[in-house]
């Protein structure tokens, strides 16, 4: 049986190289031996990512992409589907998760300059991930067509009639109604369960190979390809099984209890992650009286407030998301960790950080002059950051990077 | 590396995966039990009443149960003697292959002798068989006493839904639970079961 | 060694700016707040464990709200299997068409168009009311009306002004007033201020609601615990799982935290080689 079973596989292995992959990017694949928690939120995205495609494959076949019954078919999902419950509060909860972890992920990148040469297209291709995944969490929240779905649509869609000529009748075409109506709902629900997630997984897909291919980084800057043993293999480096493999065990461990407190005690996320106003069913003629996009959308809303032109404001959100993508041509420094920046980076990283966290924080409450007033010294810090990024990376003074890890 | 730390490693991978793989049964649950019948299925699929009192002697109707005929055949006395007449014809007289609910308590196979309820659903490729309760010569029988024919592959029951020998269906038509609250007839719930 | 200190800073940073956000929001989304003229809404705390009070509170919902509000996403069924009401009981006592199953949604015995033209809306569904309003809402609304002669039915609403439903429940509290008293003037100290008398100075305040005595039916305890047991009932057909959610998700953490206890001890295990590699080298 045995025996049969191995000629199988040398057969298929000299036609397919499994083998080969195997050991090359899973469990030979070189890691830096030494990096810090920081480092484990790609895994931590991978997780909920397989988590977001399972929970929403089951989601699909309850569910009712017409105007009459998607939102009492979110309800039935709930009440008459056995354990439906768990698998939309699964699917709710990995969508928040899923920003707050690729939110730290990217941070992660900022912080030890991760997008540095020769890891531009891994930033790249992450970077349209992230942009990838905004659309999908856009159209995903539309699909239970409450009150807080028809509403964001509503003020999302119209970014578009913001665009001059073409915009009113963008507007149309996008909703193809008068209003967000079933045919918008069931065209948003394509998107969101086929077309955006075959995107999002070969992005990251392309985004494994690319790192896979320059090698992962880590928290020092160190190029660990410097000193190799005899073998050839790094010797800052550790075999990706079992050591990196048993790293991201507990990673997900932590990362599933805090999954799990939330979906279980906290699903609505105190509002924050489902709004309380989506429990209403959407009714175009009534306005909730306090409209906030979900919290990971929230810094960018807040630009796009901050900006009391409707086309400025756009640019300047569309601005926020895209200058992410020219980071690695932005930062001139010398060395990559920000442990050996100097005070400048520091002091920048801060400064974005907290701005970054305040918009975030304004998007997501009303109006007020001294809030008005807060968004656009955040908004103005936020850029700053990018946009100065050229010249204080060049001209600070920065430290030696060691050799070793 | 030392023979105490290998015994420690070796038990810590076990429990480990131990833990770890005992999760995923929990894991799978979910999605297993999303695909039962939702409460609005099982809802659609309740336990139908009707009057039985109003059908005529020999009458057969036909009502839908989860969304599956079910007949009802209210017998006479003369079509209830000619039963034991088809015995010899019959593949399985006593539903000893199939689950019968209310088995050896009557001759018409229900709760009540005066009438038969069963599935109208062929065992063999589940076309519905047609009622022809007259007593003779007929194309695909030339000895019929009355009862059941499948026009999709010519399987015959008796009136009573069992199965006639030699032809494709193999099994009698399925009696659903039932039961008879004086002339109402209860399809899809017994509380004596 | 104080690079990674330095991070570990900027941690703490986003996470106490963090928290003070968070806190800031709670105490913004009290401003303006949703029970309007009542001020802060009364503290609402459901108990989905004590069944009597759910029984009681689908009692009174089904004798006082559900000729106007239906329940159309609940089966009645449900309902009295998660109430642990026997069904034939159940049936008898609170099911007034007899027509129904217990698979049946709760859709309502009132034709929407029927209703928009009494109360010039259709009474709204409330399924979900718990979960748009929230408890605290529904605990203080339903205690909230008070005699106001120009309204269409006589009654407003402290926590939702010009509200259209009429207080159907007033046979049993009694009517209800806006009343003004002399309260103690609060010095800096938190203490009552006071004259040289050494009586308490007092200054009159009105919009309190006071119930007229005698004329209800219940005190003004027996009340609140009606109201009480009605709002918890509509915190249970909110999210009919709610209980059960909870209860498994103890189970649930629990396993991840000895998985992750477990897969740690390994980690550290495993991580021993590392460090003798790096010994050799």
């Amino acid at each position: 049986m045995t025996e049969i079973a191995g000629k199988l596989f040398s057969w298929l292995n000299t036609r397919l190289p499994i083998v080969n992959t195997f050991e090359r990017h899973l469990s030979k694949h070189p890691v830096p031996s030494k990096v810090n928690f920081w480092y484990l939120f790609g895994a931590l995205a991978a997780v909920t990512l397989i988590i977001q495609i399972v929970t929403g494959i089951w989601l699909i076949m309850p569910y009712s992409n017409t105007e009459e019954q998607a939102f009492s078919s979110i309800e039935y999902i709930m009440r008459d589907v056995d354990y439906g419950w768990v698998i939309r509060y699964m699917h709710t909860t990995g969508a928040s998760l899923f920003f707050a972890v690729v939110y730290l992920h990217m941070f992660r990148g900022l912080l030890y300059g991760s997008y540095q040469k020769p890891k531009e297209l891994v930033w790249i291709f992450g970077c349209t991930i992230y942009l990838a995944m905004m659309a999908e969490g856009f159209l995903g929240y539309v699909l239970p067509y409450g009150q807080m779905s028809y509403w964001g649509a509503q003020v999302i869609i119209s970014l578009f009639g913001a665009i001059p000529y073409i915009g009113e009748s963008l507007e149309l075409w996008v909703r193809g109604d008068y209003y967000i109506s079933g045919i918008t709902v069931s065209r948003f629900f394509a998107l969101h369960v086929v077309a955006l997630p075959l995107v999002l997984i070969a992005l990251v897909f392309l985004h494994l190979v690319a790192l896979h291919e320059v090698g992962a980084g880590n928290p020092e800057g160190v190029d660990i390809e410097e000193f190799l043993d005899d073998d050839g293999v790094p010797l800052d480096s550790v075999p990706f099984f079992p050591y990196k493999v048993l790293n991201a065990l507990v990673a997900i461990g932590v990362f599933m209890t805090v999954f799990s407190i939330i979906m279980f005690f906290f699903p609505e996320g105190g509002g924050y992650f489902i709004e309380m106003a989506n429990f209403e069913e959407a009714n175009p003629l009534v306005t909730p009286d306090h409209i906030a996009p979900v919290w990971y959308y929230a810094p960018f809303y807040t630009m796009l407030r901050a900006i009391p032109d409707p086309l400025g404001g756009l640019i300047v959100m569309a601005a926020g998301v895209a200058i992410f993508f020219i980071v690695p041509w932005l930062d001139r420094s010398k060395v990559a960790s920000i442990r050996y920046k100097g005070i400048y980076s520091k002091i920048a990283i801060t400064l974005f950080g907290v701005s970054f966290l305040t918009l975030g924080y304004l998007g997501t409450v009303g109006v007020t002059e001294v809030r008005k007033t807060m968004s656009v010294v955040c908004t103005v810090i936020y850029f700053a950051y990018f946009l100065l990024m050229p010249i204080y990376t060049k001209y600070e003074t920065t430290k030696e990077v060691p050799d070793r890890l | 590396m030392q023979e105490k730390d290998k015994t420690r490693r070796k038990v810590l991978i076990g429990l480990t995966s131990a833990v770890g793989l005992s999760g995923i049964p929990f894991a799978a649950t979910p999605f297993i039990a999303a695909w039962n019948p939702s409460a609005k299925a099982k809802a659609a699929g309740a336990p139908v009443k009707l009057d039985v009192s109003k059908m005529q002697f020999g009458q057969q109707i036909q009502v839908a149960w989860r969304k599956q005929p079910v007949f009802i055949v209210r017998h006479t006395k003369e079509s209830l003697a000619t039963l034991d007449l088809s015995v010899p014809k019959l593949a399985d007289p006593n539903s000893d292959l199939i689950e019968e609910p209310y088995k050896g308590l009557n001759p018409s196979r229900s709760k009540d002798p005066g009438y038969s309820v069963f599935s109208g659903v062929c065992t063999h490729l589940g076309c519905a068989p047609k009622y022809f309760p007259e007593v003779e010569p007929k194309p695909w029988d030339a000895t019929w006493n009355g009862g059941f024919f499948c026009p999709c592959h010519g399987s015959m029951f008796d009136i009573v839904g069992r199965v006639f020998k030699g032809v494709p269906a193999s099994t009698n038509l399925l009696v659903p639970p039932h039961m008879f609250d004086g002339s109402i007839l209860t399809i899809g719930e017994d509380r004596e079961l | 060694m104080n690079f990674f200190k330095l991070e570990i800073n900027l941690i703490f940073k986003f996470v106490a700016l963090t928290v003070t956000l968070f806190f800031s929001s709670i105490s913004h989304s009290a401003e303006g707040g949703p029970c309007k003229d009542y001020g802060e809404c009364d503290v609402f705390k459901y108990s989905l464990n004590d069944i009597e009070s759910l029984q009681r509170g689908a009692a009174t919902y089904i004798n006082y709200c559900y000729g106007c509000h239906s329940l159309k996403y609940s089966r009645w069924g449900r309902v009295a299997s998660d109430l642990q009401i026997p069904e034939d009981i159940f049936f008898e006592n609170l099911v007034f068409d007899k027509s129904i199953k217990p698979g049946d949604l709760m859709t309502g015995s009132m034709p929407e168009e029927e209703s928009a033209k009494w109360f010039g809306v259709a009474p709204p569904d409330l399924t979900l009311v718990s979960r748009y309003k929230g408890d605290d809402w529904i605990y203080s609304y339903l205690r909230a009306y008070y005699e106001d002669a120009s309204k269409q039915y006589g009654v407003n609403n402290l926590v939702y002004p010009g509200t259209a439903m009429p207080n159907v429940l007033m046979a049993l509290q009694g009517n209800q007033r806006l009343v003004c008293k002399d309260i103690p003037v609060l010095a800096k100290n938190g203490g009552e201020k006071r004259d040289d008398q050494g009586n308490t100075i007092t200054k009159e305040k009105c919009g309190f609601l006071e119930v007229e005595e005698g004329t209800g039916a219940l005190n003004k305890e027996e009340f609140d615990s009606l109201i009480y047991d009605l709002t918890n009932f509509l915190v249970y057909v909110g999210e009919p799982i709610k209980a059960t959610r909870e209860r498994i998700g103890w189970y649930v953490v629990f396993y991840f935290l000895i998985f992750t206890a477990l897969s740690s001890l390994l980690y550290r295990e495993f991580h021993k080689d590392y460090n003798m590699k790096k010994g050799k080298a």
